[in-house]
């Protein structure tokens, strides 16, 4: 993994220009943005160098990377910075060649856009604890299959990034409907690894013989 | 290119029918900022199009088949295909028509116009907000806090030493925040440039521009339908007609 290395916090020397030929992705561990232009750098197979921030003790000097010292950033040999997650991939997309990961169709590149954009509504939407209200309600279990799957991969949120999220998923773990059906991680992750694998046993993984 | 000036189809109207071929259609609003971006880019790049314009204050029931959040503008084309939210309509427009391109082909000089409309993404929520204030308190916060919006456009001119957004001629950018630069001087709001000497060099030369100067609003049409519009009236979209 290139990115297992120690977050640089407050007092570190700030590093020197990027070499020619690589680009440097300033980012997070557990930042669920910084990981869309990780995704965007392996999948088109971009050479690249990650550089861990500190979020809680944030160094100096990276505020001339980032004015708000946000992540990621981007920064090539030319001393060019790009930021905002969705603008970072798509200038990866964009600048380096192989595979594009946006159709090449201007109408189907709109209908990825729009699709971001329902993303966002959907988590603006939220301005209660839960998606309908004060109390858990239809939306809420209607949603939940799917966070609940993310939360298995025990991805830490980002710290600064969705707190209304993530009050939502400490508050749906309190439910005790939510609570009495919830998968325990490592047997959903035995039956990932087998249904992948195409194996018929996966179904029943978990279940004593 | 027609139906700039046409009255609003409202709740009972039947829904138009298919676009024809050669022309793309857009779903509009006479005074709409978001929506004007939209045909700012249709005029730039001279694209052959028709104009529905909805009223926002009663709208169609059909017009949330062409856009699920009910709001305008929406872009339609002859294979059916519908395109919502002012700035990815603007994106497609200059993808699949030729002539002008108005993003840079440069993957960094477009990512910059990108950042750069972060950086005013705060402005259009402000300005909504003075529209709808309640006193003078909130006036001022709400002027100081454009002023500071307004400064970090300032530092962008002063950073690129040109006189628009993404160079020495208008693109994409430019268009996509100038509507609510020409709403300033209606809602009293142009001393809020007065410390942003370059933003205002630009505001001119914006007025020069072809596209610009010729969906410009008379700012008595466009106080007299913020007046309506604040009221909720249903006549406000057909101010003037």
């Amino acid at each position: 993994m290139e990115d297992a290395t120690r977050a640089l916090g407050k007092g570190s020397q700030p590093p020197g220009p990027v070499p020619e030929g690589l680009i440097r992705i300033y980012s997070m561990r557990f930042c669920p943005y910084a990981h869309r232009t990780r995704l965007v750098l392996r999948a088109k197979g971009i050479r690249h160098e990650v550089i861990n921030i500190n979020l809680r003790n944030k160094p100096e000097w990276y505020y001339t990377k980032h004015p708000f010292g946000q992540i990621p950033v981007l920064e090539n040999s030319k001393c060019q910075l790009i930021y905002e997650s969705v603008i970072a991939c798509e200038y990866l997309d964009d600048a380096y060649p192989g595979r594009k990961l946006y159709p090449y169709d201007p109408y189907e590149r709109a209908r990825q856009k729009m699709l971001l954009e329902l993303f966002y509504k959907i988590l603006g939407y939220q301005n209660t604890i839960f998606f309908g209200g004060d109390r858990i309600s239809m939306i809420d279990y209607l949603f939940w299959p799917w966070f609940e799957r993310l939360d298995v991969y025990g991805i830490a949120d980002c710290l600064n990034h969705m707190p209304a999220l993530r009050l939502w998923t400490a508050a749906m773990k309190q439910d005790p409907t939510v609570c009495a059906l919830l998968i325990d991680k490592n047997i959903f992750l035995g039956f990932l690894n087998l249904y992948f694998q195409n194996n018929p046993d996966a179904f029943d993984y978990g279940l004593p013989c | 290119m027609s139906g700039g000036s046409a009255r609003s189809l409202a709740k009972g109207s039947a829904p138009p029918g298919p676009v024809p071929e050669g022309l793309i259609r857009v779903y509009s609003m006479r005074f709409c900022p978001f929506a004007q971006r939209t045909l700012l880019v249709l005029k730039a790049k001279g694209i052959r199009h028709e104009i529905i314009n909805i009223n926002l204050k009663n709208k169609p029931e059909w017009f949330f088949k062409k856009n699920p959040f009910g709001l305008v503008p929406v872009l339609e084309n002859s294979q059916g295909q519908l395109i919502y939210e002012s700035a990815i309509t603007c994106e497609y427009l200059d993808e699949a028509y030729p002539g002008k391109k108005l993003l840079p082909d440069d993957p960094y000089e477009k990512a910059y116009q990108k950042m750069v409309f972060e950086l005013f993404s705060k402005i259009p929520s402000l300005v909504a907000s003075f529209l709808r204030r309640q006193n003078e308190e909130d006036c001022s916060g709400l002027k100081e806090e454009l002023q500071k919006e307004f400064s970090k456009l300032e530092e962008v001119l002063t950073n690129k030493k040109t006189t628009f957004f993404g160079g020495n001629s208008v693109s994409m950018i430019d268009y996509l925040i100038w509507p609510w630069f020409e709403r300033l001087e209606v809602l009293e709001l142009n001393d809020c440039a007065d410390h942003t000497p370059k933003l205002k060099l630009w505001m001119a030369a914006m007025r020069e521009d072809s596209a610009v100067s010729a969906l410009l609003t008379e700012p008595k049409v466009l106080r007299g339908f913020l007046s309506l519009y604040l009221e909720n009236s249903p006549e406000a979209c057909d101010y003037g007609l």
